[in-house]
Formats: structure tokens, C-alpha cells, sequence
């Protein structure tokens, strides 16, 4: 790749200016040295006075050649590729130990592929959805006008645009609140209230839900997963659709909603309340009705 | 003999379960303990609920002595309630007993009142069963059992499904709606605190002195 071999020749070059460095310092070192020793013995004062103008002389000669060899290295060296396309990552390409551990060179290769899977994938869809799938229950209008703009690229919104199409959907729910928080970078991260039921993380990457945990109202966040965590997992990976997130965050915000009856509604098919200690924590999908996880079947 | 059950909830119920016939206390609380093993509780430790009863010394004339109550739960060990019957309540730490020592011109230690439950507690799921036995200047006047469900606040929200666990271990001696949530000013629907289950022991516990008054000397 030509990343390696422009690597490569950089790191030649990089060692040979640390020496140089090293060279120089020592020179300097040198200089300051014999400054500090003062004359050295001799029997007469001119002596004395010559071997000491000599010796700084030299020394100081010796910086000079030093520090036009490291100018010279240092050009070569050139300058790291400006174009860091992976921030922070990008500075794994310094790790030396490239045999070991070539993280650099598999993230470059993880990158590309998943962006080529997106580009496949979204002209994939596009033409798919030219043609009328009478099976899917998210049809989309056969007219072309009617079709919403494919945006290019749904993974690098603007977060103004996600702050407003979250704030909209918190609106839409009068018993549930949503609160936004940005606390690494540009992903979002929503704590979203539930009545007195439940509390919900929900992690995103620009409008797509990446991970949640859901917690009890008054139950520590870091303690252990419980079930309904593990639906909510469930309805993110299912409620999907690469064209239109948010359709996809109302429809899960509204699937989240339906657990506010959590403890007040009994499993649509054995009617109890309790099974096994837990009540019906299962919402179907489509219908938002509640049953037990052995129910549900 | 009454047992008394408390339900306490986080939802707390406390409520009272009857003596078995012919049976005696202790036999009816393994009887107890042996349901819930079936349900598939587990054992977690025991647990122990006081109450020390204390007269308010110098009202005026004509006024009925006001009875403060001074409570403590193992689940709190650190918190000492002190309540009126049907009145304020207020929580304090446990330095609240030395005050109440020092305060002794004003409130005077009713001592052979004191009144507490001493039993187990089993954890089922998102529930904490506590079965105790009452007793009272160290004999034993019933059974209380408290119901825990950890996972909810509102009382309202999660009482049905509170009373079909109840009854799957105490069968016909479930309660029905504690008092204290219903008469409570914002309704069912606000959050409990821990004032509420020590109200509902209070009421337990009142009935279990009320009952050594009427049948004479409790007996096992």
C-alpha cells in the first residue's frame, strides 16, 4: 500500500535525524563542558589562553557541521500526510512495531470496505426500491415526486438537524422526556424518561440507534442488564431502514413508549400478571401488545 | 392468635396472615418459608422492624396524651422514624434515641410497649419477602409478613401484580390496598417513601397491642 511505503521511507530518514539530534546534543554538551572546565594547565598564560580558543573553536565547529546535517535529514524527513482521515486513530500509523500489531493498516482496510459496503448498499436500495415490492409494509410512493430526497450520505448529518428531528419527536410524547447529550464528539447520547417506569440511554451515530440500556427509575445505571434491555436491543436491530432514520427513531421511540404500562398490564396470552417474578416485558413489534418472555412464542 | 401482614412497598405491603388452626406460630411461619422455597425464593439473611412507644408528658388537662412512636428497620439501620399515629412523621438518624433520652422530661419511654417483628427475608426476582414474628415484652402475639417489590414507585401502577404474587404464597390472607395509599392526598399515583412502610408496621403493630388488651395474656 502506498501508505506503508511512504511509512517506510520516513521512518529511515526519522532514525537517522534522531542520531543527528543525539549528535548535536552531545556537540553542545561539549561546547558548555570545556566552557565550564575553564584553561587547563600549561606552563605559560598564552598557553593556556590558546589551547582553550582552539579547543572552543573546534567544539563549536563541531555544532555547526551537526546542525546542518540535521537541517539537511529534516528536510528529508518531510512532513506527515495532512490528510488525516481518521483523526485520532490516524496516529497509530506511528507505532513502530508494525509485524506485531499492524492495527493501522487493518483499520485503513476495516474504513474502506465499510464505505464501499454503504455506497454498494445504497445503490442497491435505490434500485430496489424502483421496483414495487407489494410485501413491505413501509411502501414507499410509487410516484417519483412523492419520493423523499435520498440524502447522500445519512451518516454525517449535521447535528443540528438531529438535535431538531429528536426535540420534534420529544414533543410527540407528552409522558416521555427526552434529553440530549453530546459528551464525546458528534455522536449523540438521549436519556430518555419514562413516566416513573423506566430510564433509557440510547447511544446513536448521527440519526442511526447504535446501543441501549434501559434501568428502572430509581435502579443504579451500572448494574446488571436486565430483560428489557435486552428487547430493547431487539427493536433496535429490527426497526430498520437505511433511507429514512428517522422514521426509524419515532418508531422506536414509540415502541419504547408502550412500556409505560409495564407493571399495570397483564401478557395478552396467559392473561397473569407475573411469570416467573417478571411481568410481561415483551412488546411485539407491530402491535405494541404486551407479553412474557415465554409467552411470546 | 392475628398474624398481622405489613405490606410495605417500594412498593411495600405489609400485611396480616392469620395463624394456621391448630397450629402455632412458629409452625405457621415454616409453613411460610416453605411456599416461598417452592415459588423459588432465596434466603437472604433476617431482618427486624422496633417500635418504642413514648407519652407526651405535660399537656394541658383535658387533652389526650399524644403517643409518639419511635421506629427503626434493619433495612435503614442507620435511620430512626419517629411518627404520630395518623400524624407527622419524621426521619432522623440513629442519634435520634440518645435525643429522646435527654428529652426525657417530656416523653416518657412507655417500656413495656415496645412491640417488634424479628424474622427472615427471602428474595424472589424483583420482590423481597419479609416474614416476621411479632412480638411483644418477649412473647409472640403474631405474624407479619412484608412484600417488597423493588422495581416500582407508584403504588397504583403495580398493586395487581403485587396481590397475584401475594397470592401465590399466602393464598386467601392476601390484603387488599394498604390505607395509607389510598388516603393519601395526591392519590395512588404518587411516589411511596419510607414513610409508608413504617405507617403500615404502625398499624400492625397497633393492632397487635390492641389484641393483648382484648384476649389477656398473649400465648403462644
Amino acid at each position: 500500500m502506498a501508505d506503508v511505503m511512504n511509512v517506510g521511507v520516513n521512518l529511515e530518514a526519522f532514525s537517522q535525524a534522531i542520531n543527528a539530534i543525539q549528535a548535536l546534543r552531545s556537540s553542545v554538551t561539549r561546547v558548555f563542558d570545556s566552557l565550564k572546565d575553564g584553561m587547563k594547565n600549561k606552563e605559560t598564560l598564552e598557553g593556556r589562553e590558546k589551547v582553550f580558543i582552539t579547543e572552543f573553536q573546534d567544539n563549536l565547529q563541531s555544532v555547526n557541521r551537526d546542525l546542518n546535517e540535521l537541517e539537511r535529514l529534516s528536510t528529508l524527513v518531510g512532513r506527515p500526510s495532512e490528510s488525516h482521515p481518521l483523526h485520532n486513530s490516524g496516529l497509530l500509523s506511528l507505532d513502530p512495531v508494525q509485524d506485531k500489531t499492524p492495527l493501522y493498516s487493518q483499520l485503513l482496510q476495516a474504513y474502506k470496505w465499510s464505505n464501499k459496503l454503504q455506497y454498494h448498499a445504497g445503490l442497491a436500495s435505490s434500485l430496489l426500491n424502483q421496483q414495487s415490492l407489494k410485501r413491505s409494509a413501509n411502501q414507499m410512493g410509487t410516484s417519483a415526486k412523492r419520493r423523499p430526497k435520498v440524502q447522500p450520505s445519512t451518516l454525517a448529518l449535521p447535528t443540528q438537524y438531529v438535535d431538531d428531528v429528536i426535540s420534534r419527536i420529544g414533543r410527540m410524547f407528552p409522558d416521555m422526556s427526552i434529553e440530549l447529550f453530546r459528551p464525546n464528539g458528534t455522536s449523540a447520547v438521549l436519556l430518555v424518561t419514562l413516566g416513573k417506569v423506566l430510564k433509557a440511554i440510547v447511544v446513536m451515530r448521527s440519526l442511526f440507534i447504535d446501543r441501549t440500556i434501559v434501568r428502572g427509575y430509581h435502579e443504579n445505571i451500572y448494574s446488571e442488564d436486565g430483560k428489557v434491555t435486552d428487547h430493547a436491543t431487539t427493536a433496535l436491530l429490527h426497526y430498520q431502514l437505511p433511507q429514512m432514520p428517522d422514521v426509524v427513531v419515532r418508531s422506536f421511540m414509540t415502541w419504547l413508549r408502550s412500556y409505560i404500562k409495564l407493571f399495570q398490564t397483564p401478557c395478552q396470552r396467559c392473561g397473569k400478571y407475573l411469570q416467573e417474578g417478571l411481568p410481561p416485558t415483551w412488546r411485539d413489534f407491530r402491535t405494541l401488545e404486551a407479553f412474557h418472555d415465554t409467552c411470546r412464542q | 392468635m392475628v398474624c398481622v401482614c405489613v405490606c410495605v412497598c417500594v412498593c411495600v405491603s405489609v400485611c396480616q396472615v392469620p395463624v394456621a388452626e391448630g397450629k402455632s406460630v412458629q409452625q405457621t411461619v415454616d409453613m411460610l418459608h416453605k411456599k416461598l422455597e417452592q415459588l423459588g425464593a432465596v434466603k437472604q439473611g433476617n431482618f427486624w422492624v422496633d417500635c418504642e412507644t413514648y407519652q407526651a408528658t405535660g399537656n394541658a388537662t383535658g387533652q389526650p396524651t399524644k403517643l409518639l412512636y419511635v421506629m427503626h428497620n434493619s433495612e435503614t439501620p442507620l435511620s430512626s422514624m419517629a411518627l404520630f399515629e395518623g400524624g407527622p412523621g419524621l426521619t432522623a438518624d440513629a442519634n435520634f434515641d440518645v435525643l429522646m433520652v435527654k428529652l426525657k422530661s417530656h416523653f416518657q419511654n412507655a417500656k413495656g410497649h415496645k412491640v417488634e417483628s424479628r424474622g427472615t427475608r427471602y428474595r424472589y426476582c424483583d420482590f423481597l419477602v419479609k416474614i416476621g414474628t411479632v412480638a411483644m415484652s418477649s412473647s409472640a402475639r403474631g405474624i407479619s409478613v412484608e412484600v417488597e417489590y423493588c422495581a416500582c414507585v407508584i403504588p397504583g401502577d403495580c398493586w395487581n401484580l403485587m396481590k397475584e404474587f401475594m397470592q401465590s404464597f399466602l393464598g386467601s390472607s392476601t390484603p387488599e390496598l394498604p390505607a395509607v395509599f389510598t388516603s393519601k392526598a395526591e392519590g395512588l399515583y404518587a411516589p411511596v417513601d419510607c414513610m409508608d412502610t413504617m405507617s403500615q408496621y404502625l398499624e400492625l403493630f397497633g393492632k397487635v397491642r390492641k389484641q393483648q388488651v382484648l384476649a389477656g395474656s398473649g400465648v403462644r
